[in-house]
């Protein structure tokens, strides 16, 4: 099964995300910081085909992380989802500059989350 | 000076209450959606779009306090600063009060900001994008 990988410094909204994908073929793998699923990548522990983040975390933020992850040979070409309260474009374009692959605005749909995620992993 | 002094750190007392209060309610209504999630979870109960979008407000409604407690606590330091300075000599009461209401108004303009980056498409922001998902 494929790993998605979900970062948000909120509990609530990584038990939304499993929730609102629990019937789906995928790993969920959650993490609470950036740096601890950065941490993960870095040691070869968990090797994500999909990425959703959180944009506003604490110590690394979303767009921190996907300048990080993309600056590795492994995860350079690894989607990545910014799932966040966010929409100014600004940060859009920041983020569309580093390569990520979407936006997804909270509260999310989950029929949209699920039909996302289907998508990028193509597992229609 | 003693009157503005007092009236200054009932501001601030009333505030830190504020505070307090924000923060046990983030507490209990994050206990409370992690408990139901994790019930639901459990149980597998069928649950519906509205329903797991219900579940995220908590989040949204801890983000929006969070920033609000951020403003308090600024507004707090500001003020403090300003009746300390205030003990220490009383010839500033006039511009110290001048170079506070710019704090203030930073402190609230900040505050503002934050409350309409952590609405996302609830509480019917503005800001919001009608389409909740883009591909770039």
């Amino acid at each position: 099964m494929p790993i998605v990988m979900f970062i948000d410094d909120s509990e609530t909204a990584l038990a939304s995300t499993k929730i609102a994908t629990a019937s789906m073929p995928i790993d969920v793998k959650q993490y609470l910081s950036a740096v601890d699923a950065l941490e993960v990548i870095n040691s070869g522990e968990v090797m994500p085909d999909l990425i959703i983040t959180d944009l506003n975390m604490p110590v690394m933020n979303g767009l921190e992380f996907l300048k990080e992850i993309r600056g590795l040979a492994k995860t350079k070409k690894t989607p990545v989802l910014m799932l966040t309260t966010e929409t100014k474009d600004e940060l859009k374009q920041q983020g569309k500059a580093l390569g990520l692959t979407g936006w997804i605005v909270k509260p999310f749909n989950p029929t949209q989350l699920q039909a996302a995620i289907t998508r990028v992993l193509r597992l229609g | 000076m003693d009157n503005t002094k007092k009236l200054l750190e009932s501001m601030t007392e009333i505030l830190n209450h504020i505070k307090e209060v924000q923060e046990e309610v983030m507490d209990l209504s994050k206990e409370s959606v992690v408990t139901i999630s994790n019930y639901l979870g459990e149980n597998n109960l069928p649950l519906n779009d509205d329903v797991i979008k219900a579940l995220q407000h908590q989040d949204i409604i801890s983000q929006q306090l969070s920033a609000t407690v951020v403003a308090i606590e600024a507004i707090d330091k500001n003020i403090k600063y300003y009746t300390h300075a205030l003990t220490e000599d009383a010839g500033i009461l006039t511009d110290g009060f001048d170079k506070l209401h710019k704090k203030l108004v930073i402190s609230l303009e900040e505050a503002k900001s934050k409350k309409s980056a952590f609405s996302g498409n609830a509480m019917g922001s503005d800001s919001a994008d009608d389409s909740e998902i883009e591909f770039f």
